[in-house]
């Protein structure tokens, strides 16, 4: 008994020290972002500010707020363009037999595994070509199209799971393929949905390389971008950085604030039914 | 309503023959059963009737319509065809009410909401599930769920009802209970009903006709009495009944003028009736009896045969005892009030009017062939 409570103390001590470790920089990034520059110097990163100000957190929101918005409309366009063909494909490739149906699934498994750095050169040359270079509409079409294979794929493994014999019933019923999918399918696909758009929110949201080449002024900067050009040339401005940082963090935190609760539940369910 | 005829129809999947050249007449208002064991081709017929899959070849009709034809290429999709399936697990839309579930049909075909109200609380009322048209079917049980499933189907009027093991997944209670309810509906409503099963009791209390298929052939056609009566061939005689026919090898035998089967250990007399085999005396062939139409003997009469109880099984109203007989095993039938022990020895008599001889080759039955 007194050994296993022992162990029980242990095990929370070294919990405790791993949440500490894991917390840390979020704390000095905090701290860091409600200092002066003379606190900078004055104070390690980890002691809160000494005259805490908020100057940091409006000087950045003044040059990143149009990065911010940028980021959030073709974050928000991608991800729910992307669920939505994602969810359409994985109905077509489970529920509707059709020749050379594992052929092409078998072609966006392959999308999955190619590396963004291969396909720079001819994607920038195309959105050129196309007049969507520097341009939202460019970076909402990559990352649509980035983004159809892996919503696929996870649409395609829940949708295993929805017996046939219920699009059998919606098919004698009298519902063609469109009905069906919105009737039927669509209703019964919350959850993949929710751990698609939470997955597809944060990479778009997240991503720093096609944003970067696809993008080369203000009209189109993504939030990623404006906030790496922060770092400044010659003295790192760690204030101003983090400030940026906190800004940049916000929308994928409140993404992950509403959804998180169903995000939990979708994983759960994956998990139980294999 | 309408008759529903199928002409030919074979369906492969890769090399594997599932249905091979099917040929039914199903008549207006029929219950017509498709019986068979797992993986005979019953449900792909089912499907190919509902436009659910492709055949091969074939054609297949309701009334003068035709709705599929392989030849021609003519296939009329699930949706046109007008049927109303119910499915093993009955296939009910999670996420829709009771009321949602009934009303799908109705909906997609446009009908005015008022309409809808009125059929789906009818059909609704007739199956007893009035008070459940606003929960979900997760709130419901095995049996309410499979009378949504039916009154789903029945809400609009179909040219045919396709039921693909219905009552399978219900407890052994419930299925007895859901069988005579379906018979009833099926006598009030009138309609055709094509219904699938493995299940031969099922099939013989509410067929009116049953079809046997066996490897995705055809066995035998016929009321549930001529097929348990004059079965066509040793399948089919195997399949039907519980416990099932009991089978001896011999070979047919002329003697004196009359006419035997040499069962090895002894000959049985087949009193003349068939004289018709005659001519194919020293052929061999299969004598089969079904358990009821053996009486026993203490003592040895004419034509009957030696036997040592094995094994005496209480079936409730009756005895199933298994007799060794020579190196087989015999099942019959018999009245509890019979003073039976294992190891007791007696004689078998078998009734002469209910002997089948089928060649043991083909495996025809003899008699109702020749006779």
């Amino acid at each position: 008994m007194r050994f296993l409570r022992f162990k029980r103390v242990i095990l929370y001590i070294l919990l405790i020290f791993f949440v500490i470790v894991t917390l840390l920089p979020l704390w000095a990034g905090i701290m860091t972002a409600f200092k002066t520059e003379a606190d900078l110097i004055y104070t390690t990163p980890l002691q809160p500010p000494l005259s805490p100000t908020m100057e940091p957190l409006e000087t950045t929101f003044l040059i990143m707020q149009r990065p911010l918005l940028n980021s959030l409309i073709f974050t928000l366009i991608a991800t729910i363009l992307s669920c939505f063909l994602g969810s359409i494909a994985g109905y077509t490739l489970t529920k509707i037999k059709f020749k050379g149906s594992n052929t092409v699934f078998l072609g966006l498994i392959i999308g999955i595994f190619i590396p963004y750095q291969a396909v720079l050169v001819p994607l920038v040359m195309t959105m050129v070509s196309w007049g969507l270079y520097n341009t939202v509409w460019g970076l909402i079409l990559t990352h649509t199209a980035y983004g159809i294979p892996i919503c696929t794929l996870l649409f395609r493994s829940f949708y295993v799971g929805i017996p046939d014999s219920l699009i059998n019933a919606a098919k004698t019923d009298g519902a063609g393929t469109w009905i069906i999918y919105r009737r039927i399918i669509l209703p019964l696909s919350l959850l993949p949905f929710v751990v698609a758009s939470v997955f597809q929110f944060t990479s778009i949201w997240n991503d720093f390389l096609f944003g970067l080449v696809l993008s080369r002024g203000e009209e189109a900067m993504p939030a990623s971008v404006a906030l790496a050009n922060l770092k400044g040339g010659f003295v790192a401005m760690w204030n101003l950085q983090m400030a940026g940082t906190l800004w940049y963090t916000l929308p994928a935190l409140i993404v992950y604030l509403i959804l998180g609760k169903y995000l939990i539940k979708g994983f759960m369910t994956g998990a139980v039914k294999g | 309503m309408a008759s529903v005829k199928i002409k030919n129809l074979t369906k492969r999947y890769d090399k594997t023959i599932a249905v091979e050249n099917v040929n039914l007449e199903i008549k207006d208002g029929e219950l017509f059963i498709l019986l068979g064991p797992s993986g005979c081709g019953k449900t792909t017929t089912l499907l190919c009737i509902a436009g659910l899959i492709k055949p091969e070849e074939g054609e297949v009709w309701f009334g003068d319509d035709m709705v599929t034809c392989a030849e021609h290429n003519e296939f009329e999709r699930p949706q046109e065809r007008n049927v109303a399936m119910v499915f093993q697990d009955y296939a009910i839309y999670p996420h829709m009410t009771v009321f949602k579930n009934i009303a799908f049909p109705l909906e997609i075909r446009k009908k005015h909401k008022h309409e809808i109200e009125k059929r789906v609380e009818e059909v609704a009322e007739r199956l007893g599930i009035s008070e459940l048209l606003d929960r979900k079917p997760k709130q419901l049980s095995g049996g309410q769920r499979q009378r949504v499933a039916l009154a789903r189907a029945i809400v609009r009027e179909p040219n045919a009802f396709l039921m693909d093991e219905p009552l399978s997944n219900l407890d052994a209670k419930l299925r007895v209970y859901a069988r005579a309810e379906l018979k009833r509906l099926h006598k009030r409503l009138g309609v055709t009903i094509v219904y699938v099963t493995h299940d031969q009791l099922e099939a013989m209390s509410i067929g009116d006709r049953i079809a046997i298929l066996n490897n995705g052939f055809l066995e035998q056609v016929d009321t549930p009495e001529n097929i348990y009566n004059s079965p066509k061939n040793i399948f089919v005689a195997g399949f039907i009944g519980s416990p099932p026919m009991n089978m001896l090898d011999g070979t047919l035998i002329e003697k004196d003028g009359k006419l035997f089967v040499d069962l090895g250990f002894t000959t049985y007399d087949l009193s003349n009736r068939f004289d018709k085999l005659k001519k194919l005396k020293s052929r061999e062939v299969i004598l089969g009896i079904r358990p009821e139409y053996i009486t026993i003997s203490k003592e040895k009469i004419k034509n009957s045969i030696k036997a040592k109880v094995d094994i005496i099984e209480l079936m409730g109203r009756e005895l199933s005892i298994h007799y060794r007989v020579n190196e087989n095993t015999l099942i019959a039938i018999t009245k509890p009030t019979e003073d039976l022990e294992i190891g007791d020895e007696l004689y078998l008599v078998f009734d002469d009017e209910r002997i089948h001889v089928f060649d043991k080759n083909t495996e025809e039955n003899l008699i109702t062939k020749n006779s």
